[in-house]
């Protein structure tokens, strides 16, 4: 049985999202392969380098951001700039602190 | 009623409602964006703080965080990661079934989205029933190694907050999809494109907030 009004949606669009999907399940198998190895502080860079490139393609194929008004684009990337600036300080006080 | 309301223009959106505050419909779709992405921006600095004290405490217990992390279930941890990865495409495919107003597809993938959203949480509670027996609970029977007890209570301590609170906004989200779909399924008006659309964003900031949980709490140290 297939889905009903499936024609409808555009073949460029479900063939973005499937292979999106696609990247985000092998991006998973590799984070998921590379901590079964000993690489030391490079388990952390990739295993964060990884997360950062899946959220990436959520945010910008899945939610489309790109494509989304200049206001939202502000407002996403002040959320994300704010985090860091707070990050930075707490993470400055914690190193001078302990 | 009064004409506070008018049916958009274009034959794209038929049963989108206009509201009077707004000019058009891309103004009001607009609208409803930057408000839910407004909203993810607080839930951003929400699950930030959580993560900055994850960070701090892991770095203060750095053998304790690893020794911690591989009691955690890596095999469901994945699995899970997996499903809601899954869900959030069939999500975004019913973003754009709503944009076509294909009103059958929609509800169909919506509702496929919301029994993985559930599958996720039935995986999720029955690692919590593990974690349980395996006495990883610091507010109740808590035994680990002593060598790594007091750090490794602050591992599961933030492991349970931040899994829960993931759990209650997948919860959340759940309900929004499937209150959505019902509103497709009735065919009410106005629901169909900008309101399966900001539960979209909402569904895929879940998604988010859990692909940089799994790699913090479930793969510290597998070597």
């Amino acid at each position: 049985m297939s889905l009903p009004h499936l024609a409808r949606l555009n073949t460029q669009v479900i063939r973005v999202n499937a292979l999106t999907w696609v990247a985000l399940l092998v991006l998973l198998a590799l984070t998921c392969g590379s901590a079964f190895l000993r690489l030391g502080p490079w388990n952390v860079v990739i295993n964060f380098g990884i997360a950062v490139i899946k959220a990436a393609l959520v945010v910008l194929v899945f939610m489309k951001l790109t494509k989304g008004a200049m206001t939202i684009q502000i407002v996403a990337g002040l959320a994300v700039v704010t985090l860091a600036i707070l990050a930075l300080l707490s993470g400055t006080d914690f190193w001078f602190r302990y | 009623m009064s004409s506070d309301t008018a049916v958009a223009p274009g034959a794209d959106a038929p049963s989108l409602v206009v509201g009077e505050q707004f000019d058009d419909a891309p103004q009001q779709q607009a609208a409803a964006s930057l408000g839910m992405w407004l909203f993810l921006a607080t839930e951003i600095m929400f699950f930030g703080a959580l993560f900055m004290a994850y960070a701090i405490a892991r770095v203060r217990f750095p053998d304790a965080f690893a020794a911690a992390s591989r009691h955690t279930e890596l095999v469901l941890g994945t699995a899970n990661t997996a499903i809601l990865l899954t869900s959030s495409a069939f999500m975004a495919l019913a973003v754009e079934a709503a944009r076509v107003n294909a009103r059958k597809l929609t509800m169909v993938l919506l509702l496929v989205t919301a029994v993985l959203g559930a599958v996720f949480g039935g995986i999720k509670l029955t690692e919590y029933v593990i974690d349980y027996r395996d006495h990883l609970v610091p507010w109740l029977d808590f035994a680990f190694d002593p060598r790594h007890a007091t750090g490794a209570s602050i591992f599961f301590s933030l492991y349970f907050t931040m899994t829960g609170l993931h759990l209650v906004h997948l919860v959340v989200g759940i309900a929004l999809v499937l209150a959505v779909a019902w509103g497709v399924g009735r065919q009410r008006r106005n629901v169909v494109g900008d309101h399966v659309e900001i539960v979209g964003l909402y569904w895929h900031f879940v998604d988010i907030v859990w692909i940089f949980l799994y790699p913090c709490l479930y793969l510290i140290s597998r070597a």
